[in-house]
């Protein structure tokens, strides 16, 4: 019988140390092993007979190692960054398991010598776990039952009437009201990267059908580094029946309204993310931008001013393949003294979109979808920095704050009025 | 005496059994020919009864056709239901009590009272047979009891494999290869001991296998499927021979016996409930009661009363008949009556589960609803994972309270037997409560999944939204219950000779459970909707490269480090008993308390967890098919709904103190009185 109790035992080990390692690698299946090792190492401790303590004997050496331990929780969760309520979280349990210990080495109750006795303790116990299930209900964040209920007493979203900002606010509702942001960051906003950030994406330079289609028909295209079993899967397919004709349309004239115009888009899932500087499919689009092939982009030639091969066909076009070009000097007011190589993404979006007034630079940016132009500039930059010879990636810009994105619509930076 | 009492016995189960038939009888036929299917391929008496008011509109249309334009004849008075077609529905308060708290009170003392009439049965008939002496009428009722249990802990591995590890159809493996297992090793155990316990394991892994592979439909078999197959089938042939064989117990008998008492007077708290519920829908929801019943008129009127009947009738003879069978030494028909009743009950809680769930994800398309078949309707998709949640959940609900009965009569009991043997229910109480709870989180996962499944935005209301606060005490409770469940075993283990030797290891594993607790309870923000609302802090937050600690899979470690540690303690607790004397009956004081407190928040989630359910449709009675439109349609807040909840568990431990002070522990006051003049020992007690 025993042989079987060990062969069984070490198969639920081994089987324990192989599931850690599947989810965690070699730190879960060390930590695994770590764990079995202590409790072999306990197991042996010759066994000591248990006494009574006193209260005091009891939390004189629990007290000061947890008050030791709960300052050490509390430096260490603010050195990595955890929010003021969680270090409060983790001490407060460093203190449950100081009364957990304490309970356990509390000393042997007497035994009742009455009704009243135990009447006494078991309404103490009701009390106690009473008193824990409301304390906690009423102590942890609360929300306001009368928001839930303006929300739903409002009628529904109907277009006939509405203006451009009154329209978008309105997606905004929808893409609110159908949790959208359960998985969709926008820009700072939301808190789930299971599914891409809308907002750093940038799904408002996509075309309205695009992305029509992208809610009707999720799992059509995949967004890059969201190809996982799991991320196939996760964005509901219902959309299309739930939500009306009108609050189609506003959901998609708030997204439209996602673009940024100081960095390149990102793509992928946190924290393997990528811009499209480096993103070798919008560069290999960019350069049919470039060289004028690209079906979306017929009229727009860059190749013709700047060379196909980076060569400049043009005198005073810029030579991409000089990566210590300056900027021109050619618009009043607008000019920085950062050489190419480090031009910040706002002044490759800018010089693209705005143009050069009285050069042939025209002002791309009015005639042809922001999607292509940033796919070029992504290309344009492989002249002077080579995809196949960069050693890192750039690195993901950090996502704009609530002020920044303000700034863009009072600066102006966006070419469209509306937003 | 034997011969003196068959006939009367005989005439009684005659006449109930006519009396069944007449009633089904009656019940049955007006409904037969309304169709030329048969009923059990279709249920949908809706469909018919719309289907013959197009009929009556198509001839009223006719006739207004045929009479051309001739003066329309006034024939309201033939609907005019008098002064009272001016009623208007208003909102009910009192003692600030609402329509909705009305409700959700009475339902949540209904689901609770009816959980302990169904869980509860499920291992007192195991306890019986676990104290029925091993004559040859026991051996063959154990056949069939063997069956019973293995399809329960079939069904219970089956999923968790199928879920966890991703075997397809992994509870069809799990349930034919452990009742097969089962069946097998009881039929060749029944005539003498053939197989020792190892071969046992081997025969039912290997024939519960052999036979589960063609019974289950898929198309390759697959190595994963078919290890879990032969674990199922060994835990069948183990589990068969174990109990078969196993010394009878008179301890587990007095217990099953006990607990079958209070679960009679539950019963009548349960219809009571039930019937309270219903008045109370009437006047807070009058419509939509209506809609809902009358969308399962088969349901309604014909399968729920009529299983509810048989249930009542065979949970009545299962509690009256306890002491007569013994007596007459037919032990094994009692466990057979037994069977039926827990038969019967689990077909209710799966016939009600139906509506229930169409209240929570309605079939689709729901543009077929109107003509969909009843069959349909009840079978939605997360019918079944509620009724795997339901029937795991009631387990280990009837395990927790029994622990309250063995605490309250501890407690209330001054001999030392008494204390002894109540001690001792303690114990097993929490046996059976962890044990079943140890595969429940994987069951609410389960239906969770399904939940998400049918539509995203229930799950994300639930998880992210307005109920993640609920969750997050979700969390709370079930790390505060392991570790109330761990306190328990080491302040029985104080009691235990020689059991220090495990006491360093135990401490470890406490500081895991804390640890795994806090990774539990942590969330990935401090406010309590989606995104934040006025007055709430939006830094809240915790940053990207911290935000794993807040998701399923430092949650799912976390839970498996709780239920893997209380399992490895269980284990230590077990050897303990095994090789050092027990002292029952000197347990700490404290362990009656600790399994109070361990009861009452088992209950307090269990409520819980009903009102994430019910508010998770937010504002639909019936997901989008049927909206609420009153005015608390809205989630109430945290503090509210804990505050409700607690005032309903407190109302539901005040019964249940009064109802086993009445089953139990009166009886034992007023035989006391009595014990001078009647010596004759009874034999179940």
């Amino acid at each position: 019988m025993k042989i079987d109790i060990i062969i069984i035992g070490v198969i639920a080990g081994l089987s324990g140390l192989f599931a850690l390692y599947g989810t965690f690698g070699i730190i879960g299946a060390g930590a695994g092993f770590a764990v079995m090792v202590t409790y072999a190492l306990l197991l042996k401790i010759k066994p000591k007979k248990v006494e009574e303590k006193t209260l005091f004997q009891n939390i004189r050496f629990k007290l000061p190692v947890i008050a030791v331990l709960a300052g050490i929780i509390w430096v260490l969760a603010g050195k990595f960054n955890f929010p003021v309520w969680w270090q409060i979280e983790f001490v407060a349990f460093a203190f449950v398991g100081f009364a957990f210990f304490t309970l356990l080495d509390w000393k042997t109750l007497k035994l009742e010598k009455s009704h009243f006795d135990w009447i006494k303790r078991i309404l103490a116990t009701y009390a106690l776990a009473s008193g824990i299930f409301i304390g906690v209900t009423a102590q942890l964040p609360q929300f306001d039952p009368e928001i839930e209920l303006a929300k739903l007493n409002k009628p529904p979203v109907k277009l006939a009437g509405l203006a451009g900002p009154e329209v978008i606010a309105a997606g905004r509702e929808v893409f609110e009201n159908n949790k959208c942001f359960n998985c969709h960051k926008v820009f700072w906003e939301g808190n789930s990267d299971r599914g891409p950030n809308l907002g750093t994406k940038q799904i408002g330079l996509y075309t309205e059908d695009y992305i029509k289609d992208q809610i009707l028909n999720p799992r059509r295209n995949q967004a890059p580094g969201f190809e996982d079993k799991k991320s196939k899967k996760a964005m509901p397919t219902y959309y299309g029946d739930d939500l009306s004709e009108d609050e189609l349309s506003a959901l998609i004239s708030f997204l439209k309204t996602l673009r940024d115009p100081t960095h390149m888009p990102v793509e992928g899932k946190f924290p393997n993310q990528w811009t499209w500087w480096d993103d070798k499919d919008a560069i290999a689009e960019g350069k049919l931008v470039f060289e004028g092939t690209h079906p979306q982009t017929e009229g727009l030639l860059c190749a013709v001013c700047h060379g196909k091969d980076g060569i400049p066909m043009m005198t005073g076009a810029l030579d991409f393949r000089n990566e210590n070009n300056p900027d021109t000097t050619k618009i009043e007011g607008d000019h920085t003294d950062k050489l190419l190589k480090d031009w910040p993404d706002a002044l490759w979006y800018r010089r693209v979109t705005r143009g050069i007034p009285e050069t042939p630079m025209a002002a791309w940016g009015m005639i042809f979808p922001h999607l292509y132009l940033w796919k070029a500039e992504a290309y344009a930059r492989t002249f002077h920095d080579p995809l196949d010879k960069r050693t890192a990636k750039r690195p993901v810009p950090p996502v704009p704050t609530k002020e920044e994105i303000e700034s863009w619509k009072t600066k102006g930076l966006f070419l469209d009025p509306l937003l | 005496m034997k011969q003196s009492q068959s006939p009367l016995k005989n005439t009684f189960f005659k006449t109930l059994l006519c009396l069944l038939f007449i009633y089904m009888l009656g019940h049955l036929s007006p409904f037969l020919p309304a169709s030329s299917n048969s009923i059990f391929t279709n249920l949908s008496f809706q469909t018919l009864a719309y289907a013959q008011d197009d009929e009556e509109e198509d001839e009223d249309e006719e006739d207004e056709d045929e009479e051309g334009e001739a003066e329309e004849e006034d024939l309201s008075y033939l609907t005019d239901i008098g002064p009272a077609a001016d009623h208007e529905f208003e909102e009910f308060s009192f003692l600030g009590m609402s329509n909705r708290k009305f409700t959700w009170a009475a339902a949540q003392l209904h689901i609770l009272f009816a959980s302990f009439i169904l869980g509860c049965p499920m291992f007192v008939v195991i306890m019986e047979v676990m104290g029925a002496r091993r004559t040859q009428g026991v051996r063959k009722a154990i056949i069939l009891s063997n069956v019973f249990l293995a399809v329960l802990i079939g069904v219970v591995i089956g999923i968790t494999g199928e879920i966890i590890i991703g075997i397809h159809h992994g509870v069809l493996y799990g349930l034919w290869a452990c009742a097969f297992g089962a069946l097998i090793v009881s039929f060749l155990n029944y005539f003498h001991r053939l197989m020792n316990i190892r071969a046992s394991a081997f025969v039912g892994a290997v024939f519960g296998t052999l036979i589960a592979m063609p019974l289950t439909p898929v198309e390759h078999y697959e190595v994963s499927a078919i290890i879990l197959a032969l674990i199922n089938g060994a835990v069948g042939g183990l589990l068969s021979n174990g109990i078969m064989f196993a010394q009878a117990d008179f301890k587990f008998e007095r217990l099953a016996h006990e607990i079958t008492k209070v679960i009679g007077i539950c019963y009548s708290f349960t219809a009571l409930t039930g019937g309270l519920f219903l008045f109370v829908m009437l006047v807070a929801y009058k419509d939509f009661i209506t809609y809902l019943i009358s969308s399962f008129p088969m349901l309604f009127m014909v399968a729920y009363p009529t299983l509810f009947i048989l249930e009542t009738v065979i949970m009545y003879i299962y509690v009256y008949s306890w002491d007569p069978l013994n007596k007459a030494n037919k032990k094994g028909r009692h466990i057979v009556t037994g069977i039926m009743l827990n038969v019967f009950g689990l077909t209710l809680l799966m016939a009600l589960d139906g509506p229930a769930t169409f209240m929570q994800a309605p079939t689709k398309p729901l543009a077929d609803l109107l003509t969909m078949s009843e069959w349909d309707k009840i079978t939605t998709s997360i019918w079944m994972p509620l009724n795997y949640h339901r029937l795991v959940g009631n387990g280990t609900f009837g395990g927790y309270m029994v622990c309250i009965i063995g605490a309250y009569m501890y407690l209330w009991s001054d001999k030392k037997e008494e204390r002894e043997y109540y001690d001792w229910v303690g114990y097993i109480g929490n046996l059976i409560g962890v044990a079943i709870m140890i595969p429940l989180p994987a069951m609410g996962y389960i239906f969770v999944a399904e939940i998400y499944r049918y539509d995203a935005t229930i799950g994300m209301y639930i998880m992210s939204d307005r109920e993640s606060m609920f969750m997050l005490v979700q969390g709370l409770l079930v790390g505060t219950m392991f570790s109330a469940s761990n306190i328990y075993m080491w302040v029985s283990m104080k009691r235990i000779e020689n059991a220090e030797r495990f006491f360093p290891a135990m401490k470890f594993g406490f500081v895991l459970i804390v640890i795994s607790a806090t990774i539990w309870f942590t969330p990935r923000r401090f406010f309590a909707t989606m995104l934040p609302e006025p007055g709430m802090d939006p830094n809240m937050v915790l940053p990207d490269n911290l935000a794993f600690l807040a998701l399923m899979v430092s949650k799912n470690t976390a839970a498996f480090c709780l239920v893997t540690v209380t399992f490895i303690n269980y284990i230590f607790y077990t050897i303990a008993t095994k090789t050092g004397k027990v002292h029952y009956g000197k347990i700490n004081p404290l362990g009656p308390y600790v399994l109070i407190f361990l009861g009452f928040s088992d209950i307090w989630l269990m409520s819980w967890m009903g009102t994430i359910r019910e508010l998770s449709r937010m504002n639909w009675h019936i997901y989008k098919v049927f909206k609420d439109v009153t005015p608390e349609k809205f989630a109430p807040s945290l503090a509210e709904s804990g505050f409700h909840v607690t005032m309903i568990v407190w109302l539901f431990f005040i019964l249940m103190t009064a109802i086993i002070w009445i089953g139990i522990k009166y009886p034992k006051t007023k035989k006391k009185e009595i014990e001078p003049t009647q010596a004759s020992p009874q034999m179940a007690e």
